[in-house]
């Protein structure tokens, strides 16, 4: 790069630096104040009722889990097939990595109805229950990351160290997205959710919206930093995203089919919503907008052009986070025991609420920017001391 | 939160109403049980609302509540031969043997226990509001303390049963602490139609058992595993209007 792009970079940066660091900042206020607003006030402050028990929070949860895999799995891959294209990605795919699981961990406190009674998990950890065993394998995979992100960015890494650390981060990631997915998988109560495909699909939507993270977060870096990847990278993610969403896609048509096909009342009757009912449009703009359009951008000459390969990474991160929504909310929507008048809804002055909808509140919506602005600090602070230190060398 | 001069209702009981609702003779380690005869129901709500003053359920939340079977709640549907039906599924806990609930539950708040007559408890002061159970309830009787609880009334509390704190999730008892003055749940207890038998599942003399195994009584979603130990006795002859 030349002496004056690097003058007119640093220029540009020191303008923009500030206002961004507000806005992530002040999204982080607003979040926390909503929290703390919410707790005084429970989460009648949301707009869940008994029917409709888990909502944004949890549907969040899942996506952030589902982002933090295309981290560690790229950088354990690029060292087990010893990619040099992809070493260049290595420092920046762990820390989203770590970003998006930290933050995971963090939004489970907003779903809780008692947050301050969070360490009886520990004192008393129920281990039938998955929902101990997904906080050990976040927090093994979270110490994943930070060990990582050490090693790498040590003046002289020990070459073996992060091949060694990538024998242990892959089976990790597999089960972070599992156990997960196990969380709703093993419930007789949920027929939609309780499917054999559902940890596999959480691993491959998981990769889907890790790597469509990587592409575009690797874009931004390129464009604001002086950090550089390897030239034709985002081409090789762009192959590599090809076959993600192809097994992402198969793995939904196959559970879609099976369903369809075989008829079970009740399971039948909860992908109706998805279909043809209230969920279709979440459903089919997932489908469209998550798979179709991104594959074809990435099997396609268009993967030639960097902005073509970051617009399939942005959409297919919408996509999943559609199905996210879908996942959680198909279930919700469909208690098991359907009878009128329903699950009564848990407000004094709320009725019993056989076929409710939900709408997340300002408070639910707030909370969810205050964790956006939290992973995009983590990421700017990462890249600024971590991924791209050179940079303030040379400022 | 109850005062001192409060008198338990089951103390104030006269003498012929605390023999009407007495449990019994029971086996050395009960394993508390209900049938509803559904042929018997008549669908007047009692059982959802003693349940709400017994328990101090606040408003919007019900333990116990009455399904009407059909398309609408008061709305007959028409049977096989054009003939005006109407029935109901009263519905609370089913204290299954097997529940999903516990077995999801991170901090073992929701636990069974034989010192508990196998009856499927919550401890609230355990529970971290996660509503993992709910989730995993196939019946969907869990409710969840969403704010601060509200009543109709000043002093609605008859003080029998500690206040749930908010955020915390709660459901019926089966009036534990009924059974242990040896009466039955209010519910059992009020229904005008007798429609509620209550006793030992592990006594296999006591009428409950005998009244389900003549009734060919059926557990609700049995082919989900949960083994309820509430039990339907469905109708022996068409009820039209």
């Amino acid at each position: 790069m030349s002496a004056v792009a690097t003058a007119a970079g640093t220029a540009e940066r020191r303008s923009w630096g500030p206002i961004w660091y507000g806005l992530l900042t002040g999204g982080m206020v607003v979040g926390l104040g909503c929290f703390v607003y919410q707790w005084i006030n429970g989460l009648a402050v949301t707009g869940l009722s008994n029917t409709i028990s888990w909502g944004m929070y949890i549907i969040s949860f899942m996506f952030l889990v589902g982002i933090s895999a295309g981290g560690l799995i790229v950088a354990a891959g690029a060292e087990l097939v010893g990619s040099e294209r992809f070493r260049s990605l290595t420092r920046l795919a762990v820390l989203l990595s770590g970003a998006a699981i930290l933050a995971a961990a963090i939004s489970i406190m907003p779903d809780l109805g008692r947050p301050q009674m969070v360490w009886r998990m520990l004192r008393q950890p129920h281990w039938t229950s998955p929902l101990i065993w997904d906080v050990l394998i976040i927090t093994v995979y979270l110490s994943i990351a930070a060990i990582d992100l050490y090693i790498l960015t040590r003046p002289n890494p020990r070459p073996g160290a992060m091949r060694t650390m990538a024998f242990i981060a892959l089976p990790a990631a597999v089960l972070v997205h599992s156990i997960t997915a196990w969380i709703f998988g093993l419930l007789v109560a949920r027929p939609f959710w309780n499917t054999a495909l559902l940890a596999p699909m959480f691993i491959s939507s998981a990769l889907v919206s890790g790597l469509g993270l990587l592409i575009v977060t690797a874009y931004v870096v390129d464009r604001t930093t002086e950090w550089e990847p390897e030239r034709g990278v985002f081409q090789d993610l762009a192959r590599l995203m090809v076959w993600f969403i192809a097994v992402d896609g198969f793995l939904l048509f196959a559970e879609i089919l099976t369903t369809y096909a075989s008829r079970v009342p009740d399971h039948l009757k909860q992908l109706n919503v998805l279909l043809t009912g209230r969920l279709a449009p979440v459903f089919w703009a997932e489908v469209i907008i998550g798979v179709v359009v991104p594959f074809v951008i990435c099997a396609s000459r268009l993967r030639e052009r960097r902005g073509w390969v970051v617009a399939a990474g942005v959409l297919a991160m919408v996509g999943v986070f559609g199905k996210r929504i879908n996942i959680v909310m198909t279930s919700m929507f469909m208690p098991l025991v359907g009878l009128e008048p329903g699950i009564p809804g848990g407000r004094a002055g709320q009725e019993f609420a056989p076929d409710p909808i939900y709408i997340p509140t300002w408070v639910e919506m707030g909370i969810l920017l205050g964790l956006a602005c939290f992973v995009g600090m983590l990421i700017t602070l990462g890249v600024r001391y971590l991924v791209a230190p050179e940079r303030t060398v040379r400022a | 939160m109850s005062d001192a001069t409060k008198v338990s209702p089951i103390e104030a009981l006269p003498e012929a109403s605390r023999e009407y609702g007495a449990v019994g003779e029971v086996s050395e380690e009960p394993r508390w049980g209900m049938a509803v005869d559904v042929e018997r129901c008549i669908g007047c709500w009692s059982c959802a609302v003693i349940c709400k003053s017994e328990n101090d359920v606040p408003l919007g939340m019900w333990w116990n509540r009455i399904l009407t079977k059909g398309e609408e709640l008061d709305t007959p549907q028409t049977g096989e031969f054009g003939t005006l039906e109407m029935s109901w599924v009263p519905l609370a806990c089913q204290h299954c043997d097997d529940p999903p609930c516990m077995k999801v539950c991170p901090t073992s708040a929701t636990y069974v226990d034989a010192e508990h007559g196998h009856l499927v408890g919550v401890n609230q002061d355990d529970c971290i509001g996660c509503r993992y159970c709910m989730a995993a309830c196939p019946y969907g009787v869990r409710v969840f303390n969403w704010g601060e609880p509200e009543y109709p009334v000043e002093g609605f509390d008859l003080g029998m049963v500690e206040p749930r704190p908010i955020g915390s999730v709660e459901k019926c008892t089966m009036c534990i602490h009924r059974l242990e003055e040896g009466q039955v749940p209010s519910c059992v207890w009020s229904c005008p139609a007798q429609a509620r038998i209550f006793g030992d599942l592990n006594d296999p003399e006591s009428r409950l058992v005998r009244t389900i195994e003549d009734r060919n009584g059926t557990q609700l979603l049995e082919e989900k595993g949960t083994k309820p130990k509430v039990y339907y006795l469905e109708e022996r002859r068409r009820r039209s209007l």
